[in-house]
């Protein structure tokens, strides 16, 4: 537990530092969050030798102290967010194309990794939304960060975030008025199938689902992920909207009395299906390569969707290992999808998908790291991708009556190959390639290589996440 | 109808009313202002429910004050850039 | 002990021998021609001895296997039983014949380090493709396939050739994911176990025999895609557009018979002969085979373009492999694999030949072909053995499958299949023949063109390229000796006989 607190603090300590201290901020943003990724592996080790671990925050016992858990899915994700900000800081440091590279980028990254880590530590409705909002925060200053244009889409974010937050908000005083707890663990026990908690429980979903752009309260993603600078879109597409997704899922697994979950769980995989299928579709019509990418994370989320919804559908709890797999493996992946798109963006001078014909010849490194990231997207084997897509399969298909669930997936499978290949397939196009203006930056291809392998790497440990994730020795 | 129902009853409406503002209207300082009614809704709610009983529960309370203080830096945020793109707006009619 | 590592980890270095020289040619500049062509013969000579060791090892009842875990009840397992061995012996010769044959093709040309390693990568796909010991490693390799093929196919970059690319991608990643659809079914009901000859799922008939039915459907459709099967087709014809060496590899191992391998390994050795005829499960797929065997035959009669009418010839072949398995009887199942081999031997002549044509004389079309025997004589030579071969004169390669398919049609009782062979093999020679004619009897032109980029040459050795000609008369010369020689100990049809007679038991 000690190990997951460092990779918490350790975040917001150096922010706080280089709130005065603005030299070489770069370099110190690279170090903590490499420390902090350290100390999350020290973390997922402890909770693989010892099992799910709880901390009491300054010794007050529930219901009136705060919780802290730790437990497999958090603290892999613990260790996923601080290696993409990880990545992510390392790309915002070297980049040539990097805009971020200002004082104001670094401390903004940290507080949000430190928030994230907290939320998923934490165990408790209020201290969710404290992190919501903070998490909120820092994300829209952070798309702010891209100047001018992106003010719109900023104030849009923060609007609707902090809207969405009030709605948790008034759900969760619902919650305590009717049971006195604020501690998951305690209201699981006792929470009942009444119209308040009915009430409750749909104000805070709606709260997070439209935190989280689950399909149909997505339509804030495209233009703020699209038009935040290169290394913000990449954190707010791969982390930052699974933060509420975290919460979504313990609300209904442990706070939710069964029979609501049930009902819910059915609606929630009806719109992880239409989030296949609308975000496949919009990616596949968009002219920018940018909103393609942002699209693509409207689409995937519909997987997730789609395996929580299943989970509590069918109160099938292995498929919790499908969820996190699947937001995992997108995570990597669209680091890397998100981090080639912006530094073609700016080698090309053009936001248009048009202007990669003939990308594989100018910028092989980046367009076949496209490749690979998209591959995992589309789930191709072995990718991690594909893992998760396998899992959720086979409970899927198990049993005939739930075979039409597998069609879904299916199209969904074919939506994203079909928006990842429309870029590939322009890329080989020799006809007349765009010259670019300058060299393209190698160092920063390579590293937007990295995730997408990492992306790939996770089905040589398949058999180690699936039986980690799953709680099994 | 109690004093305590008759707070709860306006707490709601006033988050009805503030998010409904908030989807309808245009102007960046209206949708500010109907997300703080909204979250005043809240708020009031919270402060009906924490005083149902003969010892008001603190706990309630302490969420209300935390819950504030995210209000008031989050609105000032707000204010802020919405200002700034004002001026960028003017900037690139100018 | 060096044994045991050998036994362990041959079929992965097996793999390994494409992949390594294919990642270290994609580092390489443009201008390393000599170092690429080193890595490249490197890759195929040391395949080469590999495959032979391990045909030796495999005749003295050596088991090789190479497993990794992957995922539940589904590791990644190659191995290498008599089946792989048929195929991977095709695809190593045919790639040695295949990178002589591209090093001449593309002198000269732009970004042939891109090519040659992704070359080398759907090479390692196909000797994946044939390891694999499971059908979850089939999946993974028949997906990474599509991908090595794809930068091959629009490898010219011309809009035509993006075309053909996106057809090719809607086809095969479609293909692709109903395969695993397919998989994944299967995986649910029994788990991803090794194939075995036989099959695995005769314990499950009772309980889940829809499920095993879909699954059966899925896989066909998703590895019928690649095997050109009738409605699924469409594909194969448009990506001629790509390089001759591409076509060439496409049409006679990569990527056809990948899907037709699959097919065979589904039949055989996932499902069984018995579970698939108590399914009833091979019938639709026997007349879904014989009609494309009718319909490529009579849509190559139609066209006019040598590529074209070669592309339409492999969709209705290909589909002998697949009536050869559907008949289930052993005879028939040796006329299928033995047409595995010949069916690539002889259709990797005819591309070739088809190249040398385009790339030294500018001739794309049927009716340009008057004379050419008398400007190529040698490439003319190789064309007539592979179109007879076709067609099914004795003593080519093809007519031996031809006799053992149409044997096993009869031992089987279903008489109407040979009358489809005697249909086809009239169309094909209808398609062939005025072709063969017109190179050795019809008048030549006053005078050939000399714009294209071997056109220097005169009759005889010096006709096109060397390295063009001696590919062409090489892979011709084995179509006439697995002919001629297919009665010995050695010829693709022994070793055709030899996995019979362990599928069936014999």
């Amino acid at each position: 537990m000690n190990f997951a607190l460092l990779s918490m603090t350790l975040p917001l300590m150096t922010a706080l530092v280089l709130l005065f201290i603005h030299r070489r901020a770069g370099s110190v943003v690279i170090i903590a969050s490499l420390m902090s990724l350290a100390a999350a592996l020290a973390a997922l080790y402890q909770v693989h030798l010892f099992g799910v671990q709880q901390m009491h925050l300054g010794g007050w016992q529930a219901p009136l102290g705060i919780r802290f858990q730790l437990t497999p899915v958090n603290s892999l994700l613990l260790v996923f967010t601080a290696l993409v900000h990880s990545l992510v800081a390392l790309y915002a440091n070297y980049s040539r194309h990097s805009i971020t590279n200002t004082t104001d980028f670094w401390p903004l990254a940290l507080l949000l990794h430190s928030s994230l880590a907290a939320l998923w530590l934490s165990a408790d409705l209020f201290n969710w939304y404290v992190t919501l909002e903070l998490l909120g925060l820092a994300a829209v200053a952070m798309v702010a960060l891209s100047g001018p244009k992106a003010y719109r889409p900023a104030l849009h974010y923060l609007l609707l975030s902090l809207a969405a937050s009030l709605s948790y908000l008034l759900g969760v005083a619902l919650i305590y008025g009717r049971y006195g707890f604020l501690d998951i663990a305690l209201l699981a026990d006792v929470t009942q199938a009444d119209a308040t908690t009915q009430a409750a429980l749909i104000l805070m979903t709606l709260g997070v689902m439209l935190k989280a752009a689950i399909w149909p309260l997505h339509l804030w993603l495209p233009s703020a992920h699209a038009n935040a600078p290169t290394a913000v879109s990449a954190l707010l597409s791969a982390v930052v909207v699974k933060g509420p997704f975290y919460i979504l899922w313990l609300l209904w697994t442990e706070v939710a009395p069964v029979e609501l979950a049930q009902t819910t769980g059915f609606f929630l995989a009806i719109a992880g299906i239409a989030a296949l299928i609308w975000g496949g579709w919009c990616a596949i019509r968009t002219p920018y390569l940018k909103v393609l990418v942002a699209y693509s994370t409207v689409a995937q989320l519909g997987y997730a969707t789609l395996a929580l919804g299943l989970l509590l559908y069918w109160q099938q709890t292995q498929l919790l290992v499908a969820l996190w797999l699947f937001v995992i493996a997108h995570g990597l992946a669209k680091v890397s999808m998100f981090l080639v798109a912006g530094e073609m963006q700016a080698t090309l001078g053009s936001k248009r998908v048009t202007a990669l014909k003939g990308a594989t010849q100018t910028m092989p490194v980046a367009m076949f790291a496209f490749s690979v990231a998209g591959g995992s997207i589309i789930g191709l084997p072995p990718s991690g991708g594909f893992v998760a897509k396998w899992t959720l399969l086979q409970l899927t298909l198990a049993s005939p009556i739930h075979w039409p669930w597998a069609v879904g997936i299916l199209i969904g499978t074919l939506a994203s190959a079909i928006y990842v290949f429309r870029v590939i397939v322009i890329s080989f196009n020799r006809a007349d390639p765009l010259a670019p203006d300058f060299s393209p930056d190698r160092f920063s291809h390579w590293l937007a290589m990295l995730p997408a392998l990492m992306a790939w790497l996770m089905a040589v440990v398949s058999v180690q996440l699936i039986q980690f994730l799953g709680g099994l020795p | 109808m109690t004093a305590i129902q008759l707070y709860l009853c306006l707490g709601v409406s006033l988050w009805v009313l503030g998010s409904l503002g908030l989807l309808l209207a245009k102007n960046f300082i209206r949708r500010i202002i109907n997300i703080n009614i909204s979250g005043n809704g809240v708020f009031m709610v919270m402060v009906a429910l924490a005083s149902r009983e003969e010892t008001i529960d603190p706990v309630l309370q302490a969420l209300v004050v935390t819950g504030l203080v995210v209000a008031v830096c989050a609105t000032a945020f707000a204010l802020r850039l919405s200002v700034a793109y004002a001026q960028s707006k003017q900037v690139s009619e100018r | 002990m060096i044994q045991d590592w050998l036994t362990t980890y041959l079929p992965l270095i097996l793999v390994l021998s494409s992949v390594i020289p294919g990642l270290i040619i994609f580092s390489l500049k443009e201008s390393q021609v000599g170092l690429r062509t080193t890595l490249n013969l490197v890759g195929v000579f040391t395949q080469l001895v590999l495959v032979g060791y391990m045909l030796l090892a495999v005749t003295q009842g050596t088991t090789f296997l190479f497993s990794l875990p992957f995922l539940p009840a589904g590791d990644l397992i190659l191995q290498a039983d008599a089946l792989s061995l048929q195929f991977i012996s095709l695809s190593s010769v045919l790639w040695l014949a295949t990178t002589v044959y591209a090093i001449g093709y593309l002198e000269g040309t732009a970004l042939r380090s891109r090519f040659f390693g992704y070359f080398s990568l759907c090479v390692s796909a196909t000797v994946g493709l044939a390891l694999s010991g499971n059908l979850l490693t089939f999946l993974v390799f028949y997906e990474l396939l599509t991908l090595a093929t794809f930068p091959l196919v629009v490898h010219s970059g011309t809009p035509a050739a993006l075309r053909a690319g996106r057809i090719y991608l809607a086809y095969t990643l479609g293909g692709g994911a109903i395969a695993m659809v397919g998989v994944a079914l299967l995986h649910s009901v029994s788990g991803s176990p090794q194939f075995v000859p036989g099959g695995y799922l005769s314990g499950f008939l009772t309980d889940h025999s829809a499920s095993l039915t879909v699954a059966f459907v899925l896989l066909i459709v998703g590895f019928g895609v690649k095997a050109a099967l009738l409605p699924l087709h469409g594909w194969l014809p448009q990506a001629m557009v790509a390089p001759a060496p591409v076509s060439a590899l496409l049409h006679a191992v990569a990527v056809v018979k990948a899907g037709a391998f699959g097919i065979i390994r589904v039949v055989y050795d996932v499902f069984g002969i018995e579970a698939s005829d108590q399914l009833h499960l091979t019938q639709g797929l026997l007349w879904l085979a014989a009609a494309t065997i009718l319909y490529g035959s009579i849509k190559a009669l139609k066209q006019q373009e040598i590529k074209k009418r070669l592309a339409y010839s492999t969709v209705s072949q290909v589909s002998y492999i697949t009536l050869g398995v559907a008949l289930l009887g052993p005879i028939a199942a040796i006329g299928a694999l033995v047409h595995l081999v010949h069916q690539g031997l002889m259709k990797i002549t005819l591309f070739f030949c088809a190249g040398n044509f385009a790339e030294t004389l500018n001739v794309h079309r049927v009716n340009e072909m008057n004379g050419l025997g008398q400007r190529m004589p040698f490439t003319m030579a190789a064309f007539t053995i592979g179109a007879l071969g076709m067609i099914g004169v004795p003593p080519i390669a093809g007519f031996i499958s031809k006799w053992y398919l149409g044997l096993g049609a009869l031992e089987v009782g279903q008489d109407w299949v040979v009358w489809v062979f005697v249909g086809s093999g009239l169309l094909n020679a209808a398609y062939f023949l005025p072709l063969v004619y017109r190179g050795w009897f019809a008048k030549p032109p006053n005078s050939w063109p000399d714009n294209a980029r071997f056109s220097g040459g005169t009759a005889g050795w010096k006709e096109t390229h060397w390295m063009l000609l001696i590919s062409t008369l090489f892979t011709a010369a084995l179509a006439l000796i697995s002919g001629i020689f297919a009665g010995t100990g050695w010829s693709p049809l022994a070793w055709a006989q030899f996995i019979v007679s362990q599928e069936f038991s014999l």
